[in-house]
């Protein structure tokens, strides 16, 4: 991790209360005012492009574009009814080869994305696959996203739907994912630059800097801040509270349906090996999977070996060894977007099992994926004294159990 | 009680190529034993057996895995082990979650010296994986 | 000569018990083809199978599903890509899996040896959604009534509808299923080679009857007939041409799962997924000075271009693509489409003989004079 980038440490942990922030005119919605915002950081070359999600010709869906004309600005939708690329992805996708040389048509770049895409732009740069340095990201409060597929079948429908639901906080048609998200916000600590807040009781819009940097912008745009944020953010506490629960009654509703080897086999038994999960999965970057490599390609001795020890084998093999396989690399930087479960031909539930895998590892880690880019990734460190419980104690010599004749 | 003792787990003991093999050389020599159906597996050090192999044999047909290394402060290459035992965490927390019974995998240190302490560990698994019974994943076709 | 077998059973029952007597007799070490998974209402996957019980009344093999979860022509790549089999299987696939799996061959990716290879008839398999959705057991009756007639039901995929493949050629064994009536009291097996005939000589409850010499009845001529059209029409909705290519994949998330569930494109390594293909910074600020925007991550239609021009001259129009796309694009429609305009500029049939070499790998002294100026 470059100086830079540990210098763009984002978040003041030590404040609980926000503070204040800069209110923003919002008369034909959130997202007409995001987009004249924008438009008027380009024109004061606050930022030199703005990477964020565009109606794509079609019309039937969005697709993130890099852009510094103002003319497609106006197709964009900052907070679009639908994810089909997750935006860590994307930021990745940009900046994995570095930071450029810092040629003046993309010295600096605002990236408008929702939170738990930042948390994965986040974990992606810690797993040096992405590089921040040119980024300013800008998060907005999320109320979800619906399910791909749904989206396509009606995209009017969808996103007339979207916005009723988004309007009346109302997570049941999203992502199954996003419905039990207790990260929408950017509280308890912010972790973008700029932090655009919908949530206001009282229907306004404000952007809250998040880090030194998002203070230099609004200051460059000449946007005091001074509008008090402590309505919002009780809103936002008591929204994340509801969510809190709401999510661990998923998960525990969730184990029940999954836990045991029946259960799970039962689970995963339409899956058809098409590895989407893995490839729509902003963390999962391998450009070679270890599930696809030839480690697991075998000779036809060793799968008749298997077939003969089971009475058959599963064909193409290692199907659960996949999932959990893919889960022990990734879970510890999941950020629950449910990108997997969304690009899923066979409905199987795999990011909501991934995503209560990852809060029990992470928790069991100690550790919250993308909420610090200067915190270490839990495999790569270690305290002396820690994890007790995974030792065997060995407390006296152990004489071998005689059995008893029948 | 016949069942169990018809019962002959298959187990796979992972150990690092310093403490752990350095374990079962001293218990070699002092003429201890462990029961056969115990498997040795030699890794370099615990710090690179990777995850996925913890979980693999569980799913071919591996009743049990022990993984074995230095102590604490001990390991050949510094600090192996304290990964290693981050990493098993990790996998018992999944297997935890899934309910596939995160007791059929145990990670114990074992030094160089200690031969008694090795084939203790091999046979206290041994027995804690018989009364346990066999791994309901090793049937299972459809894997 | 073909030989032919005639069971008075139905053809389910036929199916399982010659494959239950192969395995039983050891005649072979192994059987794949599919079979249920999971618990009573789990799913559906393809399987080595080497128990005969799984192909008891109660057993889970499912030979004749109308199901395709994954393009068997690949499995059987996979199964035999080391090297080839020591011990004989039966692999029970469709007549696109097979035309697959002689394509992987030809380009070293798999080997016939020791592979009894069993085919049918084809009238289609149901999309994946329907498997995801578990309606596949309510569809069979209607399924099975339309097959007796020679005819798809309306909801299998529509690849399959379009399919003028359906009758497989180089299959040691073809059940004959499209158009043959009374499918619950009799079945039909035509045995097409010596290693076919071999295998089943001595096995109970047949009666050997010397068929026609052709599998392809009158019947059979009409589905050819109807097929065609249906192509035709298929065709007809998707414009590939670049600006119809940009609107339909517009959506696309280059999750690259269609090349992944295709059985012809097995490189370890895809050029679209190497570091060719990773962009510098440098590049997509060069495209902002000369576009003012640029979709990230880029090359959505060109990794479409690419995979068409690698593989196009091999598609077999399975469909496993379509199923699998999860912006619902027609992916299989469209690379269908191209695979035909090419398959005819070349007069190549991928899968019709193990021995006739990929376009791209031959040439004539003179010939496609109209692509040199």
């Amino acid at each position: 991790m470059s100086d830079t980038d540990t210098a763009k440490c984002k978040g003041n942990r030590q404040a609980q209360t926000v503070g204040s922030g800069t209110a923003l005119p919002a008369e034909d919605g959130v997202e007409a005012a995001l987009v004249g915002w924008l438009k008027q950081t380009l024109d004061k070359r606050v930022f030199d492009a703005v990477l964020v999600p565009v109606e794509v010709p079609a019309g039937d869906s969005f697709a993130y574009l890099l852009l510094r004309d103002p003319a497609i600005l106006d197709n964009a939708s900052p907070l679009p009814p639908v994810m089909p690329i997750q935006g860590g992805k994307v930021i990745s996708r940009l900046t994995m080869r570095g930071n450029g040389n810092q040629q003046p048509e993309a010295a600096r770049i605002a990236a408008v994305v929702r939170p738990c895409e930042a948390r994965a732009a986040v974990e992606l740069a810690k797993l040096q696959q992405a590089h921040l340095d040119n980024l300013y990201l800008i998060t907005i409060d999320c109320p979800g996203v619906l399910p791909l597929s749904d989206y396509i079948e009606d995209p009017a429908a969808g996103a007339a739907r979207f916005a009723q639901a988004a309007a009346q906080r109302d997570r049941s048609p999203m992502r199954p994912t996003c419905q039990m998200c207790n990260h929408f916000s950017m509280l308890p600590a912010p972790i973008s630059d700029l932090h655009v807040a919908t949530l206001c009781s009282d229907g306004t819009l404000s952007i809250v800097p998040g880090s030194p940097e998002g203070a230099r912008v609004l200051e460059e745009m000449d946007m005091p801040v001074e509008t008090s944020l402590d309505g919002w953010a009780a809103q936002v506490e008591a929204m994340e509270q509801a969510q809190t629960e709401r999510r661990q009654q998923a998960h525990a509703e969730l184990r029940q349906t999954v836990a045991g080897a029946d259960r799970l086999l039962d689970v995963f038994s339409s899956c058809i090996n098409c590895h989407n999960c893995q490839r729509v999965c902003p963390i999962c970057y391998c450009r070679q999977c270890y599930f696809e490599s030839d480690a697991l390609k075998l000779p036809p001795e060793n799968y008749m070996a298997r077939a003969e020890r089971k009475g058959a084998l599963r064909f193409s093999p290692d199907t659960l060894l996949f999932h959990i396989g893919r889960a022990l690399h990734m879970i510890l930087s999941c950020v629950s977007c449910g990108a997997c479960e969304d690009a899923c031909p066979m409905d199987i539930p795999v990011g909501q099992v991934f995503s209560l895998l990852a809060d029990r590892a992470q928790e069991t880690l100690g550790y919250v994926a993308g909420e610090r880019l200067d915190e270490a990734l839990p495999l790569v460190t270690y305290e002396m004294e820690e994890l007790g419980h995974v030792e065997q104690p060995y407390v006296a010599i152990y004489r071998e159990q005689e059995v008893q004749d029948a | 009680m016949s069942e169990e003792r018809s019962f002959e787990p298959k187990i796979i003991y992972f150990m690092c190529s310093w403490c752990g093999s350095g374990g079962s050389e001293t218990a070699a020599a002092h003429h201890l034993q462990y029961p056969e159906n115990v498997i040795p597996s030699r890794v370099n050090c615990t710090g690179a057996l990777p995850a996925v192999h913890i979980v693999r044999p569980l799913i071919e047909g591996a009743d049990g895995v022990v993984i074995s290394g230095c102590h604490p402060g001990d390991c050949h290459y510094n600090d192996g082990n304290f990964r290693a035992r981050r990493r098993v965490a990790l996998v018992k927390s999944l297997l935890d979650t899934l309910g596939l019974e995160s007791e059929r995998v145990w990670f114990r240190y074992v030094a160089h010296g200690e031969g008694r302490r090795f084939v203790d560990t091999a046979a206290e698994f041994n027995d804690h994986i018989k009364k346990l019974g066999p791994n309901p994943l090793k049937t299972r076709s459809d894997t | 000569m073909r030989k032919g077998l005639r069971f008075n059973k139905g053809a389910e029952e036929t199916v399982r018990e010659l494959l239950r007597s192969l395995l039983e007799s050891a005649r072979v070490s192994g059987v794949l083809t599919l079979g249920r998974t999971g618990g009573a209402d789990g799913g559906v996957a393809y399987s080595l199978f080497t128990d005969p019980d799984a192909f008891g009344t109660d057993g889970v093999a499912l030979p004749l599903l109308p199901f395709m979860p994954a393009n068997a022509g690949g499995l059987l790549s996979r199964l035999t890509l080391k090297r080839p089999l020591s011990e004989p299987i039966a692999a029970v696939v469709r007549p696109c899996e097979l035309r697959a799996f002689i394509e992987l061959v030809k380009l070293n990716q798999g080997s016939l040896d020791n592979i009894l290879l069993i085919s049918s008839t084809c009238g289609g398999v149901y999309p994946l959604d329907v498997g995801a959705n578990g309606s596949l057991q309510e569809r069979l009756p209607q399924y099975w009534e339309a097959v007796e007639q020679g005819e798809l039901d309306d909801d299998v995929r529509s690849t399959c509808r379009a399919c003028g493949s359906f009758v497989p050629e180089n299959a040691d064994i073809t059940i004959a299923l499209l158009g043959e009536t009374d499918l619950e009291a009799q079945c039909t097996l035509y045995l097409n080679t010596e290693k076919g005939a071999t295998f089943v000589d001595g096995l109970e409850g047949a009666e050997e009857t010397p068929m026609p010499g052709d599998l392809e009845t009158e019947l059979i001529q009409r589905v050819y007939s109807q097929r065609a059209a249906c192509q035709d029409a298929l065709f007809a909705e998707v414009d590939v041409g670049l600006k119809g290519l940009i609107d339909t994949f517009g959506r696309c998330i280059s999750c690259q799962a269609c090349k992944t569930v295709c059985p012809i494109c097995y490189c370890r390594l895809c050029y679209f997924d190497s570091q060719d293909c990773e962009r510098p910074l440098e590049f997509y600020q060069g495209e902002l000075k000369r576009k003012g925007g640029l979709r990230v991550p880029s090359d959505t239609v060109f990794f479409q271009l690419g995979r068409l021009a690698h593989m196009s001259a091999s598609c077999v129009g399975c469909g496993m693509c379509t199923d699998v796309c999860p912006a619902d694009i027609p992916v299989s429609t469209i690379f269908s489409k191209v695979g035909a305009s090419v398959q005819a500029l070349f007069d190549y049939q991928p899968g019709r003989d193990v021995e006739e070499e990929p376009p791209l790998r031959t040439f004539e002294a003179e010939e496609l004079a109209q692509v040199v100026m």
